[in-house]
């Protein structure tokens, strides 16, 4: 059945600079602000645009993701004609096929899947970031300027933009030049890894990639060079909400603080809903001896000691005389009498068992060696151990070196 | 096919619930922070492997089947069974169509469906009932027994007024039912869960039909003692029948206690309800919440003590909730101080209001109020 516009949402890396958090799941499936995970957001921004067919693309350990999105219900993507699909890499006719090369290669990958929707747009997503954006918006800036791509934009300091894939545009916010992660960028424009692409085109160039040698089929890489190279019409859209790359353990908490603070994301605000798909589990309960302050708390936590500046995903227990501070606990934790956490991001199913200490404070470390603590999902912290500020555990208790 | 399959009775008779009543019938009055009356049992159905789920409304069902919907959220939404919610306009007699006023002329008026159960066996169920009951056990038990019905009871005689009590022997026979006891010393309560096969349920459904018969109560349980073998189950975990403002207020303040709550919230029988989309709940540096059980969506920067949070309540600065059950969005403005109040959904309390009941008579403010 024909959609007027389609979505792709790139799901497979194995999100490596996030460690021990993806040691099992692929990044989109990581815990977020409580209830989410990484991937609610893309999903949620495509249900609240009016896209009902979405694509996901999943490579790296999709288990958890397979059965995390399950029919889609919870974003209403279970839909009679389209919704959501995942979509591994496959065999093809006279063995070929093979794993998703890049970027570009997956979707080339599933052309036939675009193909049976027959879209004149296509929306391309990643699965690494946190944030609120109505597509259809983009979409129709996209059709009003008659572009060929239409790439969502984020002003950044300039200080911060050689970080980024940086857009130089004319007066009209046409690109003239795309800057990998320039060392002199000529603007303050990045990427967000947000595309529209008129479907008739973007197939076409896939191909061509495809058929080029040494190309590292790769989206920013190929194919916006090659379309500029070719003259093609090329749109930056400007994004003034909050957007956060959540691809480093450092940005993952910082966007959980900037959460809490509820300023440009406040997940409260409820016009435009994140959905997610829940445990069945009883409201919070907060204990007569408990202290929580700027907060989050989430349905299946018991909380007997205090929680300072963190944000508690489901079923956390904190006991009496227990203290997390400035810390982002992942679905299912414990942490037991007298143990402290602080300044870290703990994994689903972790234990930090009694008088146990994991991190520190920034105040009371040498500032070289400061940095935010890593308990991949399931560790066991013992009794009375300390796991000092900037260590990473994994689920065996062995250090990881960032 | 062997197993069980269910029917829960939904009605909006007489009751002492007042303000909370006043929009939806017992089984769709919001409890325990996000949750509805009826999830409990059919959660407690479906946690025994029950997969086919009759409801019969009745009364104001607009808000049970919003809370209901197609019954995805119990796992009920099936090709094949699942939920099926039943007319309380189909009985017919003479040529008229009224409301029924019993179990039995309710289940007359379906007997269609009764006729195409798949199951074996059926169980009986109020809709006004809070519990977490193996119903596996019971249905094990009933079979085991031989029994012609299985009735679950308690030996707490604290609960409604319109109780039915049986008077059991020594082999947990029910030997004799009766209500309106004013003494209800060695008797047990029955908690209204019954197990029979589906073929005495359609039996029973004729005969009492035939004899202008209306009610379970009086056409089977005190018409049969005698004839039928009726084996009392006895429960004393945690009960609740919600039928008054009292029984609600005194019987959700119980799950402030941490042993209480584990027997609701058994981790291996989940109580399952329609899921809504918050985020989790926000404490302000400015607020204080200690002894309470919060549901997600809410904000809260003033203080909570001993209360019930549901969804998207919000407690401004300066505000004081102590011993308060707060509904889905009720918000309570600036120092504001409520104490014992039950504030139904969307209930305003403007800033510097005082609103006190007593622990006695819990104040019940009706929804969509501005105070």
């Amino acid at each position: 059945m024909k959609k007027e516009c389609i979505a792709m949402l790139l799901a497979g890396g194995q999100g490596s600079r996030l460690y021990v958090l993806t040691s099992d799941v692929a990044k989109p499936a990581v815990p977020f602000g409580g209830k989410y995970r990484i991937i609610d957001f893309p999903l949620s921004n495509c249900a609240n645009s009016g896209i009902d067919t979405v694509g996901v693309l999943t490579q790296y350990k999709p288990l958890e993701l397979n059965s995390y999105i399950g029919s889609g219900q919870p974003w209403d993507l279970d839909r009679m004609s389209g919704g959501v699909h995942i979509l591994p890499p496959y065999m093809q006719e006279g063995e070929k096929g093979s794993w998703y090369k890049g970027t570009a290669n997956a979707i080339y990958q599933n052309i036939g899947f675009v193909d049976m929707y027959d879209p004149d747009y296509v929306v391309i997503l990643s699965g690494d970031h946190i944030y609120k954006m109505n597509y259809g918006k983009m979409v129709e800036a996209h059709k009003a300027a008659g572009a060929a791509c239409t790439i969502s934009v984020l002003e950044v300091p300039w200080d911060e933009a050689p970080r980024f894939g940086i857009m130089a545009v004319d007066g009209q916010d046409n690109i003239t030049e795309f800057q990998e992660k320039p060392k002199q960028p000529k603007s303050n424009l990045a990427s967000m890894g947000i595309y529209v692409f008129t479907w008739k085109k973007l197939r076409q160039y896939l191909i061509d990639d495809e058929n080029t040698p040494g190309s590292s089929n790769d989206f920013g890489k190929n194919i916006i060079p090659a379309m500029l190279n070719a003259g093609e019409k090329l749109l930056a859209y400007r994004f003034d909400g909050y957007w956060k790359d959540v691809g480093t353990l450092e940005s993952l908490w910082d966007a959980n603080m900037d959460m809490l603070s509820r300023g440009d994301l406040d997940l409260l605000e409820s016009s435009w809903p994140i959905y997610a798909r829940l445990p069945a589990e009883a409201p919070a309960f907060i204990g007569k001896a408990a202290l929580v302050e700027h907060s989050v708390v989430t349905q299946g936590c018991e909380i007997g000691g205090t929680v300072l500046n963190s944000v508690l995903s489901h079923g956390a227990r904190i006991e009496e005389g227990a203290e997390v501070h400035y810390s982002v606990l992942m679905p299912g934790v414990t942490v037991k009498k007298g143990a402290v956490v602080k300044y870290a991001i703990v994994g689903e199913n972790c234990s930090v068992e009694e008088g146990a200490t994991v991190g520190g404070d920034p105040a009371d470390s040498d500032p070289d060696k400061w940095g935010i603590t890593v308990l991949g999902p399931g560790t066991a912290v013992e009794a009375g151990e300390t796991v000092a500020p900037n260590t990473m555990l994994n689920r065996n208790h062995k250090e990881v070196s960032r | 096919m062997k197993g069980l399959h269910g029917i829960i009775f939904s009605f909006e008779y007489h009751n002492n619930l007042r303000e909370l009543t006043a929009h939806r019938m017992p089984a769709s009055v919001p409890f325990a922070g996000r949750y509805r009356i009826i999830d409990f049992i059919l959660s407690s159905m479906v946690n025994a492997g029950v997969t086919d789920v009759g409801v019969v409304l009745h009364g104001n069902y607009q808000s049970l089947l919003d809370h209901l919907e197609s019954g995805k959220d119990w796992d009920l939404s099936r090709t094949h069974g699942g939920l099926r919610l039943l007319p309380p306009f189909s009985y017919q007699h003479s040529g008229v169509t009224r409301q029924f006023r019993g179990k039995m002329e309710a289940l007359a008026g379906v007997r269609s469906y009764l006729e195409e159960i798949r199951q074996s066996h059926v169980v009986l169920a109020d809709s006004d009932l809070v519990i977490n009951i193996p119903l596996k056990d019971v249905y094990q038990a009933h079979l085991a027994s031989g029994a012609d019905i299985t009735a679950v009871c308690t030996s707490n005689l604290c609960g409604p007024e319109d109780a039915t009590w049986f008077h059991l022997g020594e082999d947990g026979r029910v030997n004799e039912a009766l209500f309106d006891l004013r003494n209800p010393a060695g008797c047990h309560r029955s908690l209204e869960i019954y197990i029979l096969s589906k073929q005495l349920l359609l039996d029973l459904v004729d005969e009492c039909i035939s004899r202008d018969e209306v009610s379970f109560r009086s056409g089977v349980l005190l018409a049969k003692a005698n004839t039928l073998n009726i084996q009392s189950y006895v429960w004393d975990g945690y009960a609740a029948q919600i039928r008054s403002v009292k029984e609600y207020y005194d019987r959700s303040m119980e799950l402030l206690d941490p042993s209480i709550r584990r027997e609701v919230f058994h981790p291996k029988r989940p109580i399952y309800t329609k899921e809504r989309n918050d985020a989790s709940t926000y404490v302000d540096p400015s607020g204080t919440c200690c002894n309470s059980l919060v549901a997600d969506g809410c904000t809260i920067e003033g203080t909570v003590e001993n209360s019930i949070l549901f969804h998207g309540v919000s407690v401004a600065r300066g505000a004081e909730v102590k011993n308060c059950i707060l509904m889905p969005e009720v918000t309570v403005h600036r120092d504001a101080v409520i104490q014992h109040v039950i504030a139904d959904k969307r209930v305003e309390i403007l800033e510097s209001r005082t609103l006190m009941g007593h622990e006695n008579y819990p104040m019940a403010v009706g929804k969509d109020s501005k105070i």
